[in-house]
């Protein structure tokens, strides 16, 4: 109140001698714990049924960086089947709460956990999910000819755009999940989009073969 | 027979002294005599001829071409033979001699003449060419005139004759004999060579102008008649200018009657032209016209019109060629010349008949014979032997710049995860790390180690000098290495210092056997151990498989 009020009503013209005025304030960052007036802050993600018995098996690989790490509290409510987390007192920054659950969420979308930790180390990865029938109407056989297609033989025509892209991604059914960071991800959805559409994968691979060699020559 | 000899004789003589102008106009009573002496001669002359119709000369209401061709009947014949007895002693002048000896009967035969003293000038004539001898020619008219003249009248008509012929024989003899003698030996026979010129010329000229030749001929021929002596004087007239004109028609009248002017040879030629004509009008036009000039001319000359002269003939024939071509004209083209004409306008096949010229574009397909298959596979063959076939080859692309790295693509699931590879890429950017490995600089990395171990053995085994081993920067955690290094100033072959225990070279077991020092016994113990321990290997992943089942299937449950 006070320290607000004083910047407003100060004068310019009466500059150099003020001893009136105190001191300039200092104030220390926010604690996440503080930023919403001292109340704990919580996010909950859902678990899939087909990611249940894989968290189960992987829960120390996720509950150690988050706890450990970010210091967020984390637990999962076996009755809602909900992953749960929560801020601690000592939560150096208000963003690793969702860094947590977006590294929860990716888990939950299919990602391993060596890549979705990457979520908690990078600020600027994202991820997109899209679905085949957002860039083509495809039915029946078309559609599982279109997801062969996108996948390759043995995941190999996935494996080279995450490869070329350094992106990752997962294929559930009609939807599709991409992993990385911005213009990485619009490469990975241009050629998933161009293989959606039909055409071969020798064509995907060369059109990223010179998009990886652009991008590698930038840096 | 006397008498009518003497009669004969007589006639001869009167005939001989009448003044050449009498015989100008026509005399009834000179034509008598003129008859009586034909008369005799033919009749001396007949047992000489080989074939003769006649037994002596029907001289009585016959007209003078009637006579003419009694005379001619029997003195054709008889030239032909003189003539070849003729050449017969030309060739082998020694004969000649013999004929002296003989008689005059032989010599008679030999040399006897036909008709009256104007064939034997002509059979002289004949035999000399006229482009060896012209002047001989004279030579030897003069001189036989002479000696005709002179023995005439001493002897009878036969020696006479035969004198006259002996005489001219041998005045011709001699002339040949003293011409020849500068110009002729036995290689060279003018004779020979005239002969040959004239058979050259009658193949070169043909028998249009024999008719010439026949009318040249006929100048010296006299017979009886008043058309005989028109034509004797014309003839001697028109000497001079055949002579000039036509020197080398001499060879046809061998061919024909030299005696005496014939029928055909004035009028006979102009029917053939007529005639000829005819039949030439339907063909095409220089062919004919040219048929035409030569008829044109023969006839124009066996006209007997030697008035004309060369200039005048000349102009003659252009009219003729011109009415020819303007005729010509004047007719519908033949269809060949008519332009652009379909099958209906032309006659039926006559596009066979003529050689049409088209222009072909394309190459005519080549004849595939033997020698060109032969000459092919012997190609194919040097071909394949030398190795050089025309391949397409690609162009050798200038290295300007080195090879572009092709970035491989990899189809293999990442083995580090994403975090990691941000990692590398953060660290590499804030240069704390250098940059990865490319797949072909591992590759590279590798085959120069190999190559540097390779190397370093053949280096030892080949060079003098011992070089150390090179150190090969590994990080790796070596169990065996001793707590304390020192310096050693022995070699590293000779020095200890890196010298291991036996313990640390190899820790094994007991008293270790190879497999061919086992005995049996020993043998069957390592097998069944080796089975033991597979079988309880099995036993466990067994256990272990059915655990995991059980646990997912619990999990379902769950779920």
């Amino acid at each position: 109140m006070e320290p607000l009020q004083s910047p407003a009503s100060m004068d310019v013209e009466a500059a150099p001698a003020e001893p009136n005025l105190p001191a300039k304030p200092l104030f220390a960052p926010l604690k996440a714990h503080e930023m919403s007036d001292g109340r704990v802050q919580f996010r909950k993600v859902s678990v899939p049924p087909h990611r249940y018995s894989p968290l189960k098996k992987l829960w120390m690989d996720i509950y150690t960086p988050v706890y450990e790490h970010m210091r967020i509290d984390i637990r999962m409510n076996l009755k809602a089947r909900k992953v749960e987390l929560k801020t601690r007192r000592d939560t150096p920054d208000v963003s690793n709460l969702q860094k947590c659950a977006d590294f929860v969420q990716a888990f939950m979308l299919g990602f391993d956990v060596p890549d979705a930790v990457a979520l908690l180390r990078l600020d600027e990865l994202y991820v997109e999910s899209f679905e085949i029938k957002d860039v083509k109407t495809l039915r029946g056989e078309h559609l599982s000819r279109a997801i062969g297609r996108l996948s390759g033989k043995g995941g190999k025509t996935k494996f080279a755009i995450e490869n070329a892209t350094k992106t990752r991604i997962v294929i559930a059914d009609s939807k599709i999940h991409i992993l990385g960071s911005f213009a990485n991800i619009k490469i990975a959805r241009d050629s998933l989009c161009s293989l959606i559409l039909g055409s071969p994968a020798g064509k995907v691979y060369s059109k990223l073969r010179a998009v990886s060699a652009r991008l590698a020559e930038r840096f | 027979m006397v008498n009518p000899e003497e009669a004969g004789l007589q006639v001869l003589h009167r005939l001989k002294s009448t003044d050449p102008p009498i015989w100008l106009a026509p005399n009834p009573s000179l034509s008598q005599e003129t008859r009586a002496a034909s008369l005799h001669l033919f009749s001396s002359l007949k047992p000489f001829s080989p074939k003769s119709p006649f037994d002596h000369l029907l001289v009585d209401g016959f007209d003078a071409e009637q006579i003419w061709q009694q005379i001619d009947l029997q003195s054709q014949p008889l030239l032909s033979s003189l003539r070849r007895e003729l050449r017969r002693f030309e060739k082998d002048p020694g004969e000649i001699s013999n004929l002296f000896g003989d008689g005059e009967a032989s010599e008679g035969k030999g040399k006897g003449r036909g008709g009256g003293g104007g064939d034997v000038k002509e059979s002289q004539r004949g035999n000399i060419d006229d482009l060896g001898g012209v002047g001989m020619e004279v030579d030897g008219f003069d001189e036989i005139d002479e000696d005709g003249d002179s023995d005439e009248e001493e002897d009878g008509e036969e020696e006479g004759v035969e004198d006259r012929g002996v005489e001219g024989g041998e005045s011709e003899e001699g002339e040949e004999e003293r011409n020849d003698g500068g110009i002729e030996d036995k290689f060279l026979k003018i004779k020979e060579l005239e002969e040959y010129l004239r058979e050259d010329e009658a193949r070169e000229y043909g028998l249009e102008d024999a008719t010439k030749k026949n009318k040249k001929e006929k100048k010296v021929v006299t017979s009886d008649s008043d058309e005989e002596e028109e034509e004797e004087e014309e003839e001697e007239e028109g000497d001079d200018d055949e002579l000039g004109e036509f020197d080398v028609d001499d060879e046809d009248d061998e061919g024909k009657d030299k005696l005496g002017i014939r029928y055909e040879d004035f009028f006979g030629a102009k029917k053939k032209k007529v005639t000829q004509r005819k039949p030439k009008s339907s063909d095409e036009l220089g062919y004919s016209t040219d048929d035409d000039e030569e008829e044109e001319n023969g006839a124009d000359g066996n006209k007997g019109n030697h008035n004309l002269s060369t200039h005048e003939k000349e102009l003659l024939d252009l009219k003729a060629k011109i009415e020819q071509m303007e005729k010509s004209n004047l007719e519908p083209k033949t269809w060949t010349m008519q332009g652009e004409v379909t099958a209906a306008k032309r006659p039926k096949n006559s596009a066979l008949e003529v050689d049409l010229d088209f222009e072909h574009n394309a190459r005519p397909a080549p004849v595939i014979t033997e020698e060109v298959t032969a000459s092919l596979e012997e190609l194919i063959r040097s071909r394949i032997r030398e190795g050089h076939f025309d391949d397409v080859e690609k162009p050798p692309s200038l290295p300007t710049k080195g090879p572009r790295e092709i970035k491989q693509l990899d189809e293999n699931k990442s083995k580090r995860g994403l975090a990691e590879i941000y990692e590398e890429e953060y660290a590499q950017r804030t240069s704390l790390a250098s940059a990865p490995l490319s797949f072909s600089d591992e590759l590279k990395k590798e085959a120069s180690l190999l190559f540097k171990k390779v190397s370093l053995k053949l280096d030892a085994l080949s060079h003098f000098h011992f070089a150390p081993k090179p150190i090969i920067e590994d990080m790796s955690i070596q169990a065996n290495v001793p707590a304390l290094a020192m310096e050693e100033i022995a070699p590293l072959a000779v020095s200890d210092a890196a010298m291991l225990a036996p313990e640390e070279v190899f820790a094994g077991k007991g008293d270790l056997k190879d497999e061919t020092e086992l005995t049996q016994a020993e043998r069957k113990r390592r097998r069944a151990k080796k089975k033991r321990i597979h079988k309880t290997a099995a036993t466990k992943r067994m256990a272990k498989k059915g655990r995991e089942t059980a646990a997912n299937r619990s999990e379902g449950k769950e779920e």
